[in-house]
């Protein structure tokens, strides 16, 4: 008897007691769908966070900002201008991995129009920024060319704000608003924005409603006592990795102020954290179920086959004495195992597609079971089995036969 | 006299259980010619069921000598021994050890299975043959659970003839049978033996082993 044979053995008998079968196969079973829901939920998680990105302007937007001068500055600290608009022009020119540059101001100023006010903030900045950033006015227009060069006091509302103070979004244009204490005509309302990461978050582009935007010139010249910036937001040309743009950027920063006072982050970094931490205790939650189930489900397999069953003892004796080799057995036993974990296994991969609807269905999250994590997992379930059926086939194949057929 | 199938000398066979040592089988010697119908008999615990396992090459003998149509065994490896029960040697056992989820057909066909290189076919027709010779042709797509226990141990008989062994070995083969299924197999048995088989038969029953044309009496581990 070839191994082939020995295999098409253990198969044929798998399918005879398939109902047996199946029932020793619910841990295999609940553990693989445990583990095809983590991975879809994660996986839906992770497509989320890149769709959140793209909101943000997309993987390449890369935002560099001062740091926090030390407690104890050194002399080239000290001697450093910070974030300034030569920067900006210098990267322009000398930052081959970048196909934009938009100098950046930010500062919380009050806000009044009417008998409405508050404090909130304003952000100075070129119309290069609106590109980079992939937003749209609702209304009017954004800030041009013109509006930088001449100074021009006009602002450009986020739809909160414009809503805020003059009750509709769509009203507030042409109007006039005191931001810090000077008059601004408003120009343009932008799109209102949002993001979700889940049903229970809050809107997570909601800072983006939240504020002005007026040109860069103007915010400098009537707000500020020096002519720094705050922020530079940069884009990265498309073929160029976001982290290549970075490392250019970080080089040359640090050539023109001789020292690391500036900070350099993808943009949409860190968003979403809090819903992220929740779902990574739900993933982990799932996790520990799957592993456990699958562990469960490898120990009632391997209990099952580990011919401690009397019946199974006398029944290889038999076969022993009918003429079947040690690897007759031990084919024959893992066969039987690979039979039943490819579908627990298979079974498993259904229970966690069902599951996952559910789950995004009631959580209103994005989870998909994508054929790679359907392999993981099967493959995860196929380990299991291999590993917890080697041992009983082991046993079994060394059993003497006179000894299996005594066996009681 | 017909060439001599088995021939042991000296079989000794030693358990350990637990501490003590258990001589199952205190030096036996034994043969059995072509074409013999033979009895092991005695009280439990005699060795005559370890007699058998030696002889039927289940079991190796602790010390002593045994060739089997005219092969050296007592020393061979395990994979050997398989080959060696797959091809001369037919077991049938008390609990006449079916396997429930296989047809009768399927059951007899195992030992064929077993050898390798045998077609399907040709192990189908084997099996067949044999179970209309014992009178179980209507019973070819049942399980065993659906049989009597004389039709049972017919079946068990089929199957340990299938491949045509040299010897056929019968532990108790009437120990699980009322007795009219008992006098069935019995006659069976005769009628394998008047058709030219070698057959090695233990049985503590006097009734049954008065059927054999030779019984090798045991009792405590020795041939008396």
């Amino acid at each position: 008897m070839n191994l082939l044979e020995a295999l098409l053995t253990g198969l044929d008998e798998a399918r005879r007691h398939w109902g047996q079968t199946v029932l020793s196969l619910l841990g295999l079973v609940l553990g693989t769908g445990s583990i095809v829901t983590v991975l879809a939920l994660f996986g839906g998680q992770t497509a989320l966070t890149e769709q959140f990105l793209n909101e943000v302007g997309g993987r390449g937007t890369i935002i560099v900002s001062d740091r926090e001068r030390s407690a104890h500055p050194s002399a080239r600290e000290l001697a450093s201008k910070r974030l300034t608009f030569r920067d900006a022009q210098y990267l322009r020119d000398r930052a081959g991995a970048l196909q934009a540059v938009s100098p950046g101001w930010a500062h919380e100023l009050p806000y009044r129009a009417g008998n409405t006010s508050f404090e909130g903030q304003v952000i100075g900045t070129v119309p290069d920024y609106m590109a980079i950033n992939d937003i749209k006015p609702l209304v009017g227009r954004y800030l041009s060319d013109l509006d930088v060069r001449h100074q021009a006091r006009v602002a450009v509302l986020g739809w909160k704000f414009a809503d805020s103070l003059f009750g509709a979004a769509t009203v507030a244009l042409g109007k006039v608003v005191s931001i810090g204490g000077k008059s601004y005509r408003v120009v343009g309302v932008m799109e209102r924005e949002e993001f979700y990461f889940a049903a229970w978050e809050d809107n997570a582009l909601e800072y983006r409603n939240e504020r002005a935007y007026i040109p860069i010139s103007t915010a400098i010249a009537q707000h500020s006592a020096t002519d720094n910036l705050d922020f530079l937001t940069l884009k990265a040309k498309p073929a160029m990795g976001g982290a290549a743009a970075q490392a250019q950027v970080r080089s040359l920063l640090f050539a023109r102020h001789g020292v690391e006072d500036f900070d350099i982050r993808a943009s949409g970094q860190g968003a979403g954290a809090d819903s992220g931490q929740f779902l990574l205790l739900f993933n982990f939650i799932f996790l520990v179920v799957g592993i456990v189930s699958l562990i469960t489900g490898g120990i009632v397999i391997a209990n099952i086959l580990l011919a401690s069953v009397v019946e199974r003892v006398r029944e290889f004796g038999t076969r022993m004495a009918l003429g079947a080799t040690a690897g007759a057995i031990f084919a024959h036993v893992l066969a039987e195992v690979l039979v039943v974990t490819v579908i627990g296994g298979l079974l498993g991969l259904g229970l966690g597609t069902a599951l996952t609807g559910v789950v995004a269905h009631f959580m209103q999250m994005p989870a998909v079971v994508s054929p790679f994590i359907a392999t993981v997992s099967l493959t995860t379930a196929l380990s299991v089995g291999l590993v917890a059926g080697l041992f009983p086939a082991f046993r079994a194949a060394r059993l003497a036969p006179v000894e299996a057929l005594r066996y009681a | 006299m017909s060439p001599a199938l088995i021939e042991a000398r000296g079989l000794a066979k030693t358990y350990r259980l637990g501490q003590v040592d258990v001589l199952a089988l205190r030096g036996v010697d034994a043969d059995v010619a072509a074409g013999e119908f033979i009895a092991i008999t005695g009280p439990s615990g005699s060795g005559k069921s370890t007699l058998m396992h030696i002889l039927g090459c289940l079991d190796s003998p602790t010390s002593g000598s045994y060739r089997l149509d005219g092969e050296d065994v007592s020393s061979l490896s395990g994979k050997r021994l398989a080959h060696v029960r797959n091809r001369k040697v037919g077991f049938v056992f008390q609990t006449f050890n079916l396997m429930p989820r296989l047809t009768v057909e399927e059951n007899v066909a195992l030992p064929l299975k077993y050898r390798g290189g045998v077609p399907r076919a040709e192990r189908r027709a084997r099996a067949l043959r044999l179970l209309e010779r014992l009178g179980l042709d209507q019973r070819i797509g049942h399980r065993p659970d659906e049989l009597s226990g004389g039709e049972r141990q017919r079946v068990a008989i089929a199957r340990a003839l299938v491949g045509e062994p040299a010897i056929l070995m019968a532990d108790e083969p009437t120990g699980n049978l009322d007795s009219a299924a008992g006098a069935e197999v019995l006659s069976t048995f005769a009628e394998l033996h008047a058709a030219g088989h070698t057959i090695v038969l233990v049985t503590h029953d006097p009734g049954v082993a008065a059927r054999a044309e030779r019984v090798i009496q045991m009792s405590d581990g020795r041939v008396v």
